[in-house]
């Protein structure tokens, strides 16, 4: 029994010995890995107005924009606020068919259309989410930055814009043709508008953020504890999520 | 004698090395691993801290924490400092993963995560995707292997969304280091949740 015991020590000893002795691995590999994606190299530019502006847009967050998202949601039941959100997605339908076709995506675009016309009839003008929840048509977010980036346009530096939050020189120019599409804008010069004025156009785009703000704003607050510093932590999320959604 | 010996099974379970996973049970391996970490996380009858202690055991088995830390700080930095200090930063960041992990646990309510796909990179690397069901909303994480010393298949990232958590680390780390001592990124990892985020 002993024996049996001794051998069984001695063997989880050698190999954990072995284990910490692995600490130098042949880590070129790695290390290419994951630097060429961005590091030493990076080019940021703006990296001091991004920082300011990061905690500018943090504090706006803290102090502002998360205690009002908190008492609305206090006041509206979160299924009304799920409504509202799925009102805004479903108006925001423009967007992404424009998207879908510019990138060829016709399957998708006939899918968004879809989901369009049952959600804007059955869903009652897009408070619900029909096609989604009853015939799984799922969504396809598509918006200028993620065309252009599909056809091969990089992203440019790192641009924290106040208040949208990360962004980088692509997707800023990609906002601006998306924002001509986007319903809920007052644009002069568009011959269709459905609101009446700018400040129209602000109260609904402050309602719409606070709403969804609203929906996550436990899950954004345990996200952000995992920052270090916080600028890096944004930029790396925002970068390497777009350059998923643009893969996608 | 018998709680001895079980010690030393335990121990043996421990020391991965010996418990080698195979590339073609890759599969298999972590469909079980997340049907138990499923069960132990919808178990409502235990408390959070215990709960996480009992994932922490599944996930000691198969994430290399050692070369996380050394790939979170970059091999050349690595490689300037005393084994001492490499140790102490491995803890560290290791603490730093499973105390973000746990806090995560909060968030979790009935999510099901299913695997999607095997696919081998190169011969030492294995990525292995699966989809986290949330609600009607699906989100793909990645867990990324790679064939230690002992051909025994390792956890080294997790992509989730498209987002490399040893990548996220390893900005935050370069940025801290291109202005401030590697003492000072030890400071910060100590510091508690609420300190960091802040900007000075």
């Amino acid at each position: 029994m002993r024996l049996i015991l001794a051998c069984l020590l001695s063997l989880s000893l050698l190999s954990s010995a072995e284990y910490m002795g692995a600490t130098s691995y042949s880590s070129d590999d790695f290390e290419a890995e994951f630097s060429s994606k961005t590091d030493e190299n990076l080019f940021d530019p703006l990296s001091g107005y991004n920082e300011i502006m990061t905690s500018f847009n943090d504090k706006f967050y803290e102090y502002l924009l998360r205690p009002t998202a908190q008492g609305y949601a206090y006041v509206v039941p979160q299924m009304a606020r799920n409504g509202v959100a799925n009102f805004f997605e479903n108006i925001f339908y423009p967007i992404r068919l424009v998207n879908n076709l510019l990138q060829l995506k016709f399957h998708n675009s006939w899918e968004e259309t879809e989901r369009f016309v049952l959600n804007s009839t059955m869903g009652i003008l897009g408070f619900r989410d029909v096609a989604g929840e009853e015939l799984g048509i799922k969504a396809h977010d598509e918006d200028l930055g993620q065309t252009l980036g599909h056809y091969g346009v990089g992203s440019g530096f790192h641009v924290v814009l106040p208040l949208f939050g990360p962004s980088n020189v692509r997707d800023i120019a990609g906002l601006a043709g998306d924002m001509w599409l986007n319903p809920i804008n007052y644009i002069k010069a568009r011959d269709a508008n459905l609101l009446d004025s700018s400040e129209e156009a602000l109260a609904v785009t402050a309602l719409y953020t606070v709403n969804k703000t609203s929906l996550h704003v436990k899950e954004y607050d345990n996200f952000k504890k995992d920052a270090i510093e916080l600028y890096p932590f944004l930029r790396n999320f925002y970068e390497s999520r777009r350059n998923k959604l643009i893969s996608e | 004698m018998k709680r001895i010996l079980a010690l030393a099974m335990l121990a043996l379970l421990y020391s991965n090395p010996l418990l080698a996973v195979e590339e073609e049970n890759i599969s298999t391996f972590m469909q079980s691993n997340i049907d138990l970490a499923t069960t132990i996380l919808r178990d409502k009858k235990i408390q959070k801290i215990e709960k996480s202690e009992k994932l922490f055991v599944i996930f000691d088995s198969i994430f290399d924490y050692t070369l996380m830390a050394q790939l979170a700080i970059g091999g050349k930095q690595w490689a300037a400092l005393p084994p001492s200090k490499q140790i102490e930063f491995t803890k560290l960041f290791e603490q730093k993963l499973k105390v973000s992990y746990m806090e995560k646990l909060d968030l979790y309510t009935d999510e099901k995560i299913v695997i999607k796909n095997l696919e081998k990179i190169k011969d030492t690397r294995i990525h292995l995707t699966t989809h986290l069901m949330k609600n009607s909303e699906v989100y793909e994480i990645i867990y990324k292997f790679y064939k230690d010393k002992n051909n025994s298949w390792m956890i080294y990232d997790v992509d989730i969304l498209g987002v490399s958590i040893i990548q996220t680390y390893r900005t935050q780390f370069a940025d801290i280091l291109a202005k401030d001592s590697f003492e000072k990124l030890l400071e910060k990892l100590k510091q508690p949740d609420e300190a960091t985020p802040k900007k000075q």
